[in-house]
């Protein structure tokens, strides 16, 4: 490693001479190792949908989870470490609570990725901030939700970098994902066609046969908000593809 | 016995060290009030502020336009009317920094009741009404204790005069305790004829209350404000 | 808890201050009471702080000069930048404010009331700061005593003549001075004016006005 990236590989806040952050580069390139998780925004609401990977028969698939309800408006996914991912989820869910105590609404979706992205480049090795990260976090992150602007899709990368998308995927099979959701996705699209597709192209990029355990499927609605699929729901989608 | 008794203690007391004390409070006088109507609500102060029996300027409007749709009338302790209006104009420059969206007059509301309750034992002696439009449009008023406590109402008096203005409007918009009246919807003109009307009755008898009247209109269009002339003495 | 102070000491008396056609007037006398002691018979409780803008105080004097050292000291501070910058009537009145709000907020005031005056851009200005941080501003304004018998006169002259000259302003102010004098037992015969127009700002020397004690012996019944 140090033979060919040398002594800007030290500090994890050092430029090198090109400019660049290495520490936030591998942070990123250490996404692709993780499981897939794709996104997709239509008008009817937005759905999330991750794999999960389950490497022994003798694990418990419902005890990894890989989506989270941030409050009854926003779902995430993530894809990454999932040990640094609770760090920046518990940030989003207080930063929403938090919302709501003081301004009694609903945080909208940007402005809760916002929040979690201001805390994605608070590392340092120095001891300026006890508390704070000596690394950058490990994760990618998408957030889904409805707020006032309808239902969104905001993807956020450990840089802390955000950029809203229509559908996005990320981890390990996200180039592949990716190409093929820029293949089936319109503007038209129903939620329930998004949820098809979801689960298609997850099943294409995986390398385990894809089935109601190892995968997880939650959809943001305006009628019932966040809602997280149940085994059965999975198998109805899944019968289809 | 006992007489003797108590011109002692009366005596000692005369004489005890008094504790000279600082009060951090005043009390400035002042009224508000608020009416929302469907589509549009009234928030109106009188200008003058005092201290006992002194008027320190006739000229000093206790109303605060927040945004274009959001107007907090306030009065109480001018020294935190003057800090509270000002913090919370930070805070919502903030806010539309963060949010990139105006804020709605619920959400200053909401806020507003957390940054008084966050003094809840130094409180601000602020008694605050916000008036405005919810965000479906309709008229809202929303009026404060000083420690935070808040509620929608559809009218509400606050100040030195409150006292006399709620009876009034209870009975002229609220229509309470009255048989067989039939509860009109309140227009934009009756309101302003109300606020008026009731602004001037407070001038005749409250001694804090008096010099002008400064009204907001706020509709969809924005804040229409009008001053006009009250008893001067 | 340290002690703070609970009551002032040397004190000043009433300040007056009216606004005119190109201008402001501040004018305060020069008595330090110790409580009913005339104690101090030269204090001067007018300040200059730059070339558009003056101070005047009632109250404690150690509080005035306290206060009046942080200001010279900001004041000099500003100058070494030689950036142009100094401080407006406006700033400085808005900074008093926050900081006698701040003391008064943590139990340990400030003991004095404040009238700032100045010019900002072209306009007159005059404002008007307490110890318990508040503010407002207003064409005249009188503080302790003369807040009820000074005030009064001084909003009559503003009203009929709002375009008064400064030597007009200058006449209301002695004759209010005068009346104080006569009324106000914690008064003494000797004032201070500042004046603030856009060729700068003086503190003018002391004036002794004239009295006339003549109808004093018609006033029985208090002996």
């Amino acid at each position: 490693m140090f033979l060919t990236r040398s002594e800007y590989d030290r500090g994890v806040n050092t430029f090198s001479p090109e400019g660049r952050l290495f520490q936030v580069e591998y942070a990123i390139e250490a996404i692709k190792l993780g499981s897939t998780a794709i996104g997709i925004q239509t008008s009817e609401g937005v759905v999330l949908a991750v794999e999960k990977r389950v490497t022994s028969p003798l694990i418990e698939a419902a005890s990894i989870e890989k989506v989270f309800e941030i409050d009854e408006h926003i779902g995430c996914a993530m894809s990454g470490l999932i040990a640094d991912s609770r760090t920046l989820i518990d940030r989003a869910r207080v930063e929403a609570q938090n919302h709501w105590f003081t301004y009694n609404e609903k945080m909208s979706v940007e402005s809760v990725t916002q929040s979690v992205s201001n805390v994605a480049l608070q590392f340092g090795d120095d001891d300026a901030d006890p508390g704070a990260m000596s690394r950058p976090f490990g994760v990618a992150l998408l957030f889904a939700g409805i707020d006032r602007k309808g239902p969104q899709l905001y993807h956020m990368d450990p840089s802390g970098t955000f950029i809203q998308y229509d559908a996005k995927a990320i981890g390990s099979g996200s180039e592949g994902a990716q190409q093929a959701l820029q293949d089936v996705y319109h503007k038209s699209m129903t939620l329930k066609e998004a949820c098809k597709s979801a689960l298609t192209i997850l099943k294409q990029v995986m390398e385990e046969k894809l089935n109601s355990t190892n995968v997880e499927m939650a959809k943001v609605t305006p009628e019932k908000f966040f809602h997280m699929f149940s085994k059965e729901e999975l198998e109805d989608v899944i019968k289809d593809i | 016995m006992t007489s003797v008794l108590s011109d002692i203690n009366q005596e000692e007391s005369h004489y005890a060290p008094k504790q000279a004390y600082f009060n951090p409070y005043e009390q400035n006088g002042g009224t508000v009030l608020a009416v929302a109507g469907e589509d549009f609500s009234v928030i109106a102060s009188d200008t003058r502020l005092s201290q006992g029996f002194s008027i320190h300027t006739r000229d000093l409007p206790k109303t605060y336009k927040l945004t274009s749709s959001t107007v907090l009338g306030a009065c109480g302790f001018h020294g935190d009317t003057l800090t509270l209006t000002k913090i919370l104009q930070a805070r919502l420059k903030m806010y539309e920094h963060e949010h990139n969206k105006k804020m709605s007059t619920t959400a200053v509301a909401a806020m507003l009741s957390t940054m008084l309750y966050s003094r809840r034992f130094f409180p601000f002696y602020v008694y605050n009404i916000v008036a405005g439009l919810d965000e479906e449009g309709k008229g809202c008023v929303f009026s404060f204790d000083p420690v935070g406590s808040y509620e929608r109402e559809t009218y509400r008096a606050g100040g030195s005069a409150s006292a006399m203005l709620q009876p009034l409007l209870d009975n002229q918009i609220g229509f309470k305790n009255q048989h067989g009246v039939t509860k009109t919807p309140l227009s934009q003109e009756k309101a302003i004829k109300l606020v008026k009307d009731v602004f001037i009755s407070a001038a005749e008898r409250d001694i804090y209350t008096g010099d002008a009247i400064v009204l907001n209109l706020i509709t969809k269009d924005g804040v229409k404000v009008e001053t006009f002339p009250l008893r001067r003495d | 808890m340290t002690k703070n102070k609970l009551a002032p000491t040397v004190t000043g008396t009433s300040v007056l201050g009216i606004k005119f056609n190109g201008g402001v007037v501040i004018a305060a006398d020069m008595l330090g009471s110790y409580g009913s002691l005339a104690r101090y018979r030269n204090l001067s409780r007018v300040m200059k702080v730059n070339d558009s803008t003056i101070i005047g105080c009632g109250g404690d004097y150690a509080d005035f000069q306290y206060l009046q050292s942080v200001i010279e000291q900001r004041v000099i501070d500003e100058e070494c930048l030689n950036d142009g910058f100094g401080y407006t009537p406006r700033g400085l009145y808005s900074w008093m404010t926050r900081i006698l709000y701040n003391r008064r907020s943590q139990f340990n005031p400030l003991w004095n009331v404040f009238l700032v005056g100045g010019l900002q851009d072209g306009e007159p200005f005059l404002g008007f700061v307490d110890k318990i941080g508040v503010a407002y501003e207003s064409p005249t304004i009188c503080t302790g005593y003369g807040a009820y018998i000074a005030n009064p006169l001084l909003r009559e002259a503003y009203e009929n003549n709002p375009n008064m000259t400064l030597e007009e302003a200058q006449k209301q102010i002695e004759r209010c001075m005068k009346i104080l004098y006569y009324r106000d037992a914690r008064s003494i015969n000797k004032y201070e004016v500042a004046i603030v127009t856009k060729d700068g700002c003086i503190v003018k020397p002391p004036v002794q006005p004239e009295t006339n004690w003549e109808i004093a012996h018609l006033i029985k019944g208090y002996e």
